[in-house]
């Protein structure tokens, strides 16, 4: 692999902690995953039975888990740096041959962080739901469902075993195909739904190939018996490895080439596309990555592919997210491009897991509460989604306002705010790696600045652009009060992780040391630099829509525009790709199998139907007939037997 | 341990019953429904009691054997007894009996041109005979049991199934009676061999696994016997009658037709192919291989081009059955043991969705995917159960069809990678063709077509609900099948002798972290 | 080689016990001629019945009660000059088959409740068709009876058929138990041109293949010097020079043999006479002629060329093949149920003959055993299709048939059952007796003919199961048949025929091991 010099190949160790028995509260662990699936078994199963009371004990099993997984938390500060993982083994999943998987947990750093998020964000994302969805008649169903994801979220995240960790990565699968078509009487919704399952199920290949390969190589798919073995394994099932996983990450993650769903999963409603969308499920990509470090740390080859994807896709979003005018749709753009910063700094290795999963965690915090925001705006102007129809809204939404605003000087990483402390530290260490992928990654921040501050002033700022219907007000307490504890987070959760170097401190044990770059300028001057990018975007996001007056109707835009607003022609790719071939090719097989392998049964029937008719010629009813056909039989008789005894 | 006559009562009962059921008049339809019913439920009660006692730990390669001279001119004997394998598949027979029967409650109605009775007393002919295929140690039992369990579904298909009912019936029984006859000429061939090679012919399984066959032969046997299951399984190309009869056949019918009747093709190559002929197993086993992992990409695309859903559904079991396939001739205990689960699991899955699909043609009178769209919006149960159904095909995780599923291509991976990967397409495809379905059947607004459908109704919901609470069941803890099957598989996979596979690495600390 | 028969002892005297049997029935017969000759009309009948019964239970109670105890294996059963007839175990089995089958027969011969008219039979087949005096006779209520003592005389020629142990007495025994069947054949009461033309045709043919056989007799005389089987086993590799005689003499016997038994080619006349003789005769026809056609084939092959077997097997294996082809395929397009049933009997022949070319004691005894099934599945499908009438008779066509299966289930089952059972499907007679052929012909070396075997079955399932859906799948035509409700006769008849078929097929031990302990000849 030492032909690819692009990354910084020196020799990286894995740490390996040895997980110990769970005890104490770590004991519960089983209880974080079954209790929003008894959740979502009571509210699916129990029909209209539950109505009444389903949906706030939907909101009750994820504040249980939560609290569950905070006294954890807090029982793992108790303990020492190296002696923080717990393992938790239920029973014996499927065993046969040496094959033997567990219904397994592992409490570590990392997982406890994605416990956090997920039960913590899931939560406040109940609550907001509650006053969301609270004119649904499926509102019910739409709490099952939620409780289904957060279980199958937190078996992905727990998983001590890939074939678990599978089982978790469809189950997300399943849960954000039902909530994106959670509206299916549209058509459209129905599709994005079967779009984003099948475009999953593409990368849950990888997944499954890789459970195979594991399989194979270790005779184990359990991470102890994995990571400990991997430097045994040779090089190229290395590779192979990095990149299968790779391709499960690209599906789950919306990065290139299995990006086209995310923006159609807009479809669902806004809570889902906060929680799942956005804040937690797109990130499990990432998750992935990091958590396999033991096997990527092995191949450069593999890092240098996730990195470039991460760029890619980096850049691609951060496009998409400038052309749209949807707001959910500008926001899932700018979702690719962060995730793709996360899958950037993940593909740079040690140097990055640490800052890849900060960021993940902050931008769970603050792309949730602007999605959240986003939600509440729709809410004020009945379900519309076009910010051309937006506009000057900060006056009639003060809280939904300022909140978002938080959430926005969060995202294009404005210190203090929490998106400075990762992304700039991203950028920072892929310069480190790699000038190039540095400063696309740099450029990719600036371009952050220009969407982002273009959403705000097309929402916010400028003339009220409503449509004549649109009586907007500020949502309800039990809208508002998540925007506001997300706001806070979005606004000081950085500065508190990243002080001291906590954050990665906690993750070291996992991910390892992050490799420190030296520089030849101080690192104030880099971070003044993108600063300086993202200010560049924001100035002139500021001259093209608060300088001159916002058109109702988007104009024409130059070429790359348009392309972006068809998301880089994406689908048009995928339709001619794969999906006319496949359409022809289905109808030829069918074709086929009818005129084809059916026909050569029906036609040697048909043959013995035929010489049967012409056989039955000879029965003419002629004694004549049939005396010559018996004497002919005779001499045949005599001829064999002379044959017989010639021979 | 058994000295009541479990597999023989187990067996007979049905038949018993069907003798009774059959020649109830015709008036008392409702009748014979019943007490088709409870006898099914009967046999199901006996299942289960015989499973408990089911020892997995024994070594003895069956249980609950009965023998009996019957034959003993041809040194034919009346010989039952269980593995793990057929106590599996006789638990599956047992339960999808009375699950087709309630799926067909409604469809087989005293309407003068059908004779419920009659439909009664051949289901229960069909357990009773499939029963006797899966426990018969003795190769002639066996192959009697695999032939006689053609007539009733012949009759099923063709006296009470839909517009095409004659010529699929006639197809299914040809095609079938063919692979079945050049089965014969194989057995009797066997036979002949063993009566030259021991003092005297027999047609015990065990003991025919002792025969050293001279190459050729064992080849030429190998592939009689393989063609037999291999049509019956079905497998490409020889899969084309099971579409024609699955769009002919009722809901029952086909719940029995794929669910049960088609593993008796792939229970055999596991129970027959591979011990009776193990070299000739692994000197085929590239060329099945390679039919089979084209059959789960071909029927799958297959599947995908279908507008009938009940020919969907038969193609979709055609390419899962492939995965079978595939998992048998891997000779790996865990590709084996997963194949085995995933013959357990399709029958439930497959039964499931024919099941549902049945429901809604009962509303529509149409198996046409265009002829729906919007069911959701006016039976949203019957919807979910559909969506449920089709979950259980595309093999989510959760669902014991996943287990099977990911077993069995991972067991299969270790010997045959290329294939294994390739396979992995299936699911994808399963992915399209289930949600398709489920898009143009279900989603949407509610059309002309399905407005005033009802939901589902009590009966409906007993046939489909016990499907769907063993598939989860089964999902999440999978291991009791493990447990059962693992030893038989053991066994087969020893007879097999095929090289042993181990890790590129071996791990000291294989499953990890306890 | 194995040998396939065993030397018996020569008896000085003429062991008339041996043939009592035989005996009991021709007096039958010739008593039957006096009372058509010497009783009023009106109480023929009753008579004849009394008659013709009496004689076939007598024959039958003698040759099992006292005939078989004394026919243990090895113990001294030649009897007549010479050894004419040769009463050893397989001749004394076929004898017993011979007059259990014809009973049953006979069942169907005395059914009169089915027909208008009465009987099957034409009231005076001398009467031109459609001619006023056939009229006249018809209202009259005539019955004839002359059947009874031709029936009779034809049994008792079956009888001696295979046990015929010489060239001589197998010629008047073929002779014997023709010539009535002949006239048999032309005595239908309805559709009475086709049923002469059958007769016709069956006596010119008969005629034709007796010729080849009375040559093929003398050209083996003069090779072997011997009429007598064993002089011509023993007379075999003596002679080389002669051997062209002996070549040709086999192949034209077999060719007078196989054309008894409707094997293919020497089959053509068997779906003509088949579908016009009067449905009882063809059953008995159908299946007791075959019974001992096959008793005589087998004792000529075994007995007489059993130590070449090497060079007579070619013939047996082309029959084989050709009937079973031939028989199987032109099943598949014929449209009368008659024809239907005479081709699956070329089939079936082709099936039996590969018995035979086992050449092995297994041979023998699946041969026996697979007579045994196919004899009583022949005479209950036949007697089936007596009772499926309209105005004209039976209604043979295929497609009066549609539906028959919703108007009468049982009477179909029945049909059904009889044709599951020709087709081989497991639990029935059927496949319990190709099983044991086809495992002879197997461990025979005769693969290739199993081969042939189970493909053909495979052909031949498809009619088969065509009229199975036709009676169970199709709708009944309004105008269809009537099912008439046949007397005591005919149910008895149905009844024994199906009881044996399925007891083969579940229980078939028992007469299993009766056709093996039969499976040796002696010589």
């Amino acid at each position: 692999m030492n032909a690819i010099a692009l990354l910084s190949d020196e020799a990286v160790e894995t740490p390996l902690q040895v997980a110990g028995e769970a005890s104490g509260v770590f004991s519960l662990t089983w209880l974080l995953v079954a209790l929003p699936l008894m959740g979502a078994a009571v509210l699916l199963l129990g029909g209209r039975r539950t109505d009444k009371w389903g949906p706030y004990l939907g909101v009750l099993t994820v504040w249980i888990a939560f609290a569950i997984g905070a006294l954890q938390f807090i029982a793992m500060l108790g303990e020492p740096s190296g002696e923080r993982a717990k393992a938790q083994d239920l029973y014996t999943w499927a065993s046969a041959g040496i094959f033997d998987v567990n219904v397994g947990f592992l409490v570590d750093q990392l997982s406890m962080i994605f416990v956090l998020l997920i039960t913590f964000v899931g939560g406040l994302i109940h609550v907001y739901s509650l006053g969301y969805m609270s004119e649904d008649a499926g509102r019910r169903r739409f709490f099952g469902y939620l409780n289904l994801f957060v279980a199958s979220m937190l078996l992905l995240v727990l998983a001590n075993d890939y074939v678990m960790v599978y089982i978790g990565w469809e189950g997300v699968g399943l849960a954000s195909y039902l909530l994106i078509g959670f509206w299916n009487q549209r058509p459209d919704y129905a599709t994005a739904g079967n779009k984003a399952f099948v475009m999953n199920r593409v990368g849950d290949m990888g997944l499954g190939v890789a459970i195979m390969v594991l399989f194979a190589t270790f005779g184990t798919t359990a991470f102890a018996g994995v990571f400990e073995n991997a430097p045994e394994a040779s090089s190229g099932t290395i590779l192979a490895l990095g990149l299968l996983l790779l391709l499960a990450a690209c599906g789950k993650s919306a990065q290139l080439p299995l990006q086209a769903w995310l923006l159609d999963a807009m479809a669902g409603p806004t809570p889902v596309s906060a929680l799942i969308h956005a804040a937690t499920m797109v990130t499990a990509g990432v998750y992935l990555i990091v958590r396999s470090a033991p096997i990527f740390n092995l191949s450069e080859g593999a890092r240098l592919a996730v990195a470039i994807v991460g760029v890619a896709t980096l850049l691609l979003g951060a496009a998409i997210g400038c052309a749209k005018d949807d707001i959910k749709k500008a926001l899932a753009g700018s979702t690719m491009s962060q995730i793709g910063y996360m899958v950037l700094a993940a593909g740079l290795g040690p140097a990055g897991y640490a800052f890849a999963i900060m960021h993940l965690l902050l931008h769970g915090f603050f792309k949730a509460n602007l999605f959240l925001g986003a939600g509440s705006v729709m809410h004020a102007m009945n379900d519309e989604l076009d910010m051309r129809r937006f506009g000057g809204l900060r006056k009639v939404m003060p809280i939904t306002f300022i909140t978002f605003m938080a959430g926005y000087l969060a995202i294009i990483g404005i210190p203090p705010f929490d998106g400075f402390f990762s992304k700039d530290k991203i950028i920072e260490a892929a310069l480190g790696e790699n000038v190039w992928l540095g400063v696309l990654a740099a450029i990719g921040a600036g371009i952050t600045g220009y969407y982002m501050t273009r959403v705000v002033l097309m929402t916010f700022f400028g003339e009220r652009r409503w449509a004549d219907d649109a009586h907007p007000h500020e949502s309800p307490k039990v809208m508002t009060g998540p925007l506001v504890v997300l706001g806070l987070l979005s606004a000081f959760a950085g500065l508190v992780l990243a002080a001291g170097n906590r954050f990665v401190v906690w993750l070291e044990p996992v991910v390892g040391e992050p490799i420190e770059h030296d520089f030849s300028v101080p690192v104030w001057v880099i971070s003044a630099l993108v600063l300086a990018l993202v200010g560049v975007g924001v100035a002139l996001a500021y001259l093209q829509y608060a300088s001159k007056p916002v058109p109702v109707t988007a104009p024409a835009g130059s070429l790359l525009t348009v392309a972006a607003r068809r998301n880089f022609y994406d689908d048009a790719i995928n339709e001619g790709v794969a999906m006319r071939p496949g359409q022809y090719l289905t109808r030829f097989l069918v074709w086929f199998d009818i005129k084809g392998v059916d026909g050569a049964v029906n036609g040697s029937a048909a043959l013995i139907g035929g010489s049967s008719g012409r056989l039955r010629r000879w029965q003419s009813g002629f004694v004549r007939t049939y005396a010559l056909s018996m004497f002919a039989g005779a001499v045949l008789v005599v001829g064999a037997l002379v044959l017989v005894r010639v021979s | 341990m058994n000295e009541f006559p479990w597999l023989t009562t187990i067996g007979a009962l049905p038949l018993a019953g069907a003798v009774v059921v059959a020649f109830l008049p015709a008036s008392r339809a409702t009748l014979a429904k019943q007490m088709a019913l409870v006898i099914s439920f009967v046999v199901l009660g006996l299942t289960v009691a015989m499973a408990l006692q089911f020892d997995a730990d024994s070594v003895a390669p069956f249980q609950f054997v009965e023998s009996v001279d019957w034959i003993p001119q041809f040194g034919i004997s009346y010989a039952v007894g269980v593995d793990g394998i057929a106590l599996v598949l006789i638990a599956l027979v047992a339960v999808l009996t009375p699950v087709a029967l309630l799926a067909d409650w409604h469809v087989i109605v005293d309407d003068g041109k059908h004779r419920v009775s009659t439909y009664c007393g051949l289901v229960l002919a069909l357990e009773g005979v499939v029963v006797f295929a899966f426990a018969a140690t003795d190769l002639f039992l066996f192959y009697v049991a695999f032939e006689v369990m053609l007539i009733p579904v012949y009759f099923l298909i063709g006296m009470f199934g839909g517009a095409q009912r004659s010529y699929a019936a006639v197809k299914f029984l040809l095609y079938s009676l063919l692979g079945g006859l050049i089965l014969l000429a194989g057995v009797i061939s066997l036979y002949v061999i063993s009566s030259r090679e021991l003092a005297e012919g027999t047609f015990d399984v065990l003991a025919l696994g002792e025969l050293s066959l001279d190459p050729t032969t064992e080849r030429w046997l190998f592939v009689a016997f393989f063609f037999a299951f291999a049509v019956k399984a079905p497998m490409v190309p020889v899969h084309t009658w099971l579409p024609d009869a699955a769009a002919a056949g009722t809901p029952g019918t086909n719940t029995l037709l794929v669910g049960v009747l088609d593993k008796v093709g792939t229970f055999a190559m596991l129970r027959l192919c591979l011990p009776l002929f193990p070299d000739a197993s692994q000197w085929a086993a590239p060329v099945v291989v390679t039919l089979a992992v084209f059959g789960i990409v071909y029927a799958g695309l297959l599947a995908i081009g279908q507008s009938d859903m009940n020919r969907l559904v038969a193609y979709t079991s055609v390419s899962h059955f492939g995965a079978i396939i595939l998992g048998i001739f891997a000779f790996t205990e865990l590709a084996g043991s997963g194949a085995t689960v995933y013959m357990f699991a399709h029958g439930l899955s497959a039964a499931a969705l024919f099941v549902t699909v049945g429901f809604l043609i009962r509303r529509r009178g149409s198996a046409m995917i265009s002829s729906y769209g919007g069911v959701a919006r006016v039976a949203p149960v019957l919807a979910g159960v559909f969506l449920m159904a089709g979950f259980a095909t595309l093999s989510l995780p959760g669902l014991v069809s996943f287990v099977g599923e990911l077993t069995t291509l991972v067991g299969s991976y270790e010997r045959w990678p290329v294939a294994a990967v390739i396979a992995v397409i299936g699911i994808v495809l399963s992915a399209l063709y289930v949600l398709l379905m489920y898009k143009r059947v279900a989603q949407g607004p509610a059309t002309e077509n399905v407005k005033g459908f009802k939901d589902l109704v009590p009966i409906e919901a007993a046939a489909i609900s016990p499907l769907i609470a063993l598939a989860i069941f089964f999902g999440f803890y999978p291991q009791p099948l493990f447990d059962v099957i693992n030893p038989a598989i053991e066994r087969t996979i020893d007879q097999v002798g095929a090289p042993a596979i181990t890790p590129d690495v071996v791990s000291e600390a294989i499953g990890g972290v306890r | 080689m194995t040998h396939l028969a065993v030397e018996g002892f020569a008896t000085p005297e003429f062991d008339y016990r041996l043939i009592i049997p035989t005996l009991i029935v021709f007096g039958g017969a010739v008593f039957g001629v006096l009372v058509e000759a010497f009783l009023p009309r009106t109480s023929r009948r009753p008579v004849q019945l009394v008659l013709a019964f009496g004689a076939l239970i007598g024959a039958s109670a003698y040759l099992l009660l006292v005939t078989i105890p004394h026919v243990a294996p090895g113990s001294v059963v030649r009897a007549g000059a010479q050894g004419t007839i040769m009463m050893d175990r397989p001749a004394v089995f076929l004898q017993a088959l011979v007059l259990l089958l014809s009973l049953v027969a006979f069942l169907v011969f005395a059914e009169r409740r089915i027909d208008a008219g009465g009987d099957s039979f034409t009231p005076s087949a001398a009467t031109i068709p459609g001619s006023v005096a056939e009229r006249e006779l018809t209202r009259a209520g005539v019955t004839q009876t002359e059947i009874w003592p031709l029936a009779l005389f034809s049994v008792a020629g079956m009888m001696l058929f295979p046990a015929a142990n010489d060239l001589l007495m197998l010629f008047v025994a073929l002779e014997v138990l023709s010539l009535p069947l002949y006239l048999m054949v032309g005595l239908s009461r309805r559709r009475r041109l086709l049923s002469q033309e059958a007769a016709l045709k069956y006596f010119l043919l008969g005629a034709f293949s007796s010729a080849f056989l009375l040559f093929g007799s003398a050209l083996l005389f003069g090779y072997s010097g011997s009429i007598s089987f064993a002089g011509i086993n023993e007379a075999i590799g003596t002679n080389l020079a002669l051997d062209p005689l002996l070549l040709i003499g086999t192949a034209l016997v077999s060719v007078g043999l196989l054309f008894k038994i409707g094997a293919v080619p020497f089959h053509s006349w068997v779906p003509d006479v088949y579908q016009g003789s009067p449905t009882p005769v063809t059953a008995f026809m159908a299946a007791v002629t075959k019974v001992a056609a096959f008793g005589a084939l087998l004792r000529v092959f075994y007995v007489a060329l059993g130590d070449y077997s090497w060079d007579w097997r070619p013939i047996i294996w082309g029959a084989a093949i050709l009937s079973m082809v031939v028989g199987s395929v032109l099943a598949i397009t014929q449209t009368d149920v008659k024809r239907i049933l005479a081709y699956s009997s070329i089939a079936q022949a082709g099936f039996i003959l590969t018995g035979v070319a086992a050449a092995n004691t297994a041979g023998i005894s699946s041969t026996l055993f697979y007579l045994v099934a196919y004899g009583f599945g022949t005479i209950g499908a036949f007697a089936v299709v007596t009772l499926v009438r309209d105005a004209s008779g039976e209604a043979t066509h295929l497609s009066r048939w549609a539906g028959l299966g919703k108007r009468s289930p049982l009477l179909a089952g029945t049909f059904a059952l009889f044709l599951l059972a020709f087709a081989g499907i497991p639990l029935t007679s059927g496949f319990t007796s190709k099983f044991a052929v086809f495992e002879a012909a197997a461990s025979g070396g005769a693969t290739a003919l199993v081969i042939v075997g189970v493909l053909m079955s495979a052909v031949a399932a498809f009619f088969y199961v065509r009229v199975i859906v036709l009676m169970f799948f199709s709708e009944p035509a309004p105008d269809g048949p009537t099912i008439a409700v046949p007397s005591f006769f005919t149910t008895v008849a149905i009844a024994i025929s199906v009881g044996v078929t399925v007891a083969l097929g579940v229980v078939p031990s028992w007469v299993l091991e009766l056709a093996g302990d039969s499976a040796v000849f002696l010589r």
